[in-house]
């Protein structure tokens, strides 16, 4: 009977994760904190899809169970450097440090992108990442609310000094997406591309160039901290890195 | 890489902990251990990345190996840099000697996946007078641009305008496609660079 309910517990632990899949995003006009160019404010972003959650070490456990080469030991370091799911007990075995239902973080970009791959899907744009994110539980755009903007800055300090706790656990925005604040950083398909200025004169100097995109931000929104500190995150990294806090999500359909 | 320092510390200064683990690329041996796969871990023809060159066909970024290649990203409608990119390189080549020459590939991959089609870029090749028996100009598909873009460490965004800001990275591969250096322009370390083709060479 114990045994009963537990094999009972584990299947309703395991249930909505699996049940979780990709939202319907719709399209709209936007105004994101990264300026679209020198003299644009404004973007269209097309409806698409995106992952409800974060990929989660279960997911990302049977990606790799199906291509080895993905796997840690197995991977080149081109692809991914040697932080690549270091938490994990081994190549196919998540143990203590990597709970099943825990995002799975320590991947690169490219690892990102080869299981999104699989799924018939892509990483999100950071357009598109930035648009959905801007959501809260009833607005579509809730970025001007001094209050939303609180409760996402506490989230983000919260997360220094805890494990990672499993998804969906925050509440899901209007389009029933969850923990795009929160949880963990997650990679965009277009993560090279941010914080470069509008002018092509000043590229050179890499150290500039990174920066000096500031320029390029949009100058209502400059103090949306939580946005900024993703670009910054972003923009500092390079295809093969990996890092403790750093998962992703992917996305389908729209116009990349 | 360099902004790693700076970014972890914004971001303790912010109250996040994001422990970058991400150490820069040294000490990699100990990584994979492929056995299956001869190519070094670091070589980009483990990418998979299809090009249209200019002169019609495909081929595989790997079909590159076998000779050292001087590879760089741009896109012809560039008015900016891509025009010293492009002088940049040409001076690289007219400063090795003819022997040495014929061993070194000129390879310039576009940007612009959208426009850059083979008669474009035929246009570009013609333009610079860039001698195709060495210079490959190529197209690739936007995924795999970015693909390649990011193996390079090009940082490229497309504006409104079509246009695209990028940093300008001329890399030289091996002939068995490992990174072995990277300048940009306007870059200062030119004779650095040159030095390390020739090395290859040997």
């Amino acid at each position: 009977m114990r045994n009963a309910i537990a094999t009972l517990a584990m299947c309703l632990l395991t249930v909505p994760a699996a049940a979780a899949g990709r939202a319907p995003i719709d399209g709209g006009e936007f105004t994101p904190v990264l300026a679209p160019g020198p003299t644009t404010k404004t973007l269209t972003v097309h409806a698409f899809e995106l992952d409800r959650r974060p990929v989660t070490n279960r997911e990302y456990l049977a990606f790799v169970a199906a291509s080895p080469e993905w796997r840690r030991g197995r991977v080149a370091a081109l692809f991914a450097d040697r932080g690549y799911l270091a938490r994990w007990a081994g190549p196919t075995a998540l143990g203590p440090a990597a709970l099943p239902e825990q995002p799975v973080t320590q991947v690169s970009w490219f690892a990102a992108r080869a299981y999104c791959a699989t799924q018939g899907a892509r990483l999100p744009t950071w357009y598109e990442w930035e648009y959905a994110a801007a959501a809260d539980e009833t607005r579509r755009d809730a970025r001007q609310d001094p209050a939303w903007r609180e409760r996402i800055v506490k989230w983000y300090a919260a997360a220094a000094s805890r494990d990672l706790p499993p998804v969906g656990q925050t509440p899901a925005n209007i389009y029933g997406v969850q923990d795009l604040h929160g949880l963990v950083w997650e990679w965009v398909d277009d993560y090279a591309g941010l914080m470069i200025s509008g002018d092509s004169r000043t590229q050179g100097d890499p150290d500039k160039l990174q920066f000096c995109g500031a320029g390029a931000l949009s100058s209502e929104i400059r103090d949306d901290y939580p946005v900024l500190m993703r670009l910054a995150l972003l923009s500092s990294l390079e295809a093969s890195f990996t890092t403790n806090n750093l998962g992703f999500r992917c996305a389908s359909g729209g116009s990349p | 890489m360099k902004m790693l320092p700076r970014v972890a510390a914004l971001l303790l200064a912010l109250g996040v902990g994001v422990v970058a683990n991400a150490a820069a690329g040294k000490a990699r041996a100990q990584a994979a251990r492929s056995t299956a796969a001869p190519l070094p871990e670091g070589s980009l023809f483990r990418l998979d990345v299809r090009l249209e060159p200019a002169g019609g066909g495909e081929r595989q970024l790997r079909s590159l190996a076998g000779h050292p290649t001087v590879i760089a990203m741009f896109y012809s409608s560039c008015t900016s840099v891509c025009p010293m990119l492009v002088l940049e390189m040409q001076r690289i080549e007219s400063a090795l000697g003819s022997a040495e020459r014929d061993r070194v590939q000129f390879a310039m991959v576009s940007l612009d996946a959208e426009r850059d089609q083979a008669t474009a870029l035929e246009a570009f090749a013609a333009e610079h007078h860039l001698d195709r028996a060495r210079w490959l100009l190529a197209h690739a598909s936007a995924r795999d641009v970015r693909t390649l873009a990011a193996a390079l460490g090009v940082r490229y965004r497309q504006l409104p305008d079509k246009s695209f800001s990028h940093s300008s990275v001329i890399t030289l591969l091996d002939a068995e496609g490992v990174a072995r250096d990277r300048t940009s322009v306007p870059s200062t370390d030119q004779a650095e660079f040159l030095q390390r083709v020739r090395d290859l060479l040997r």
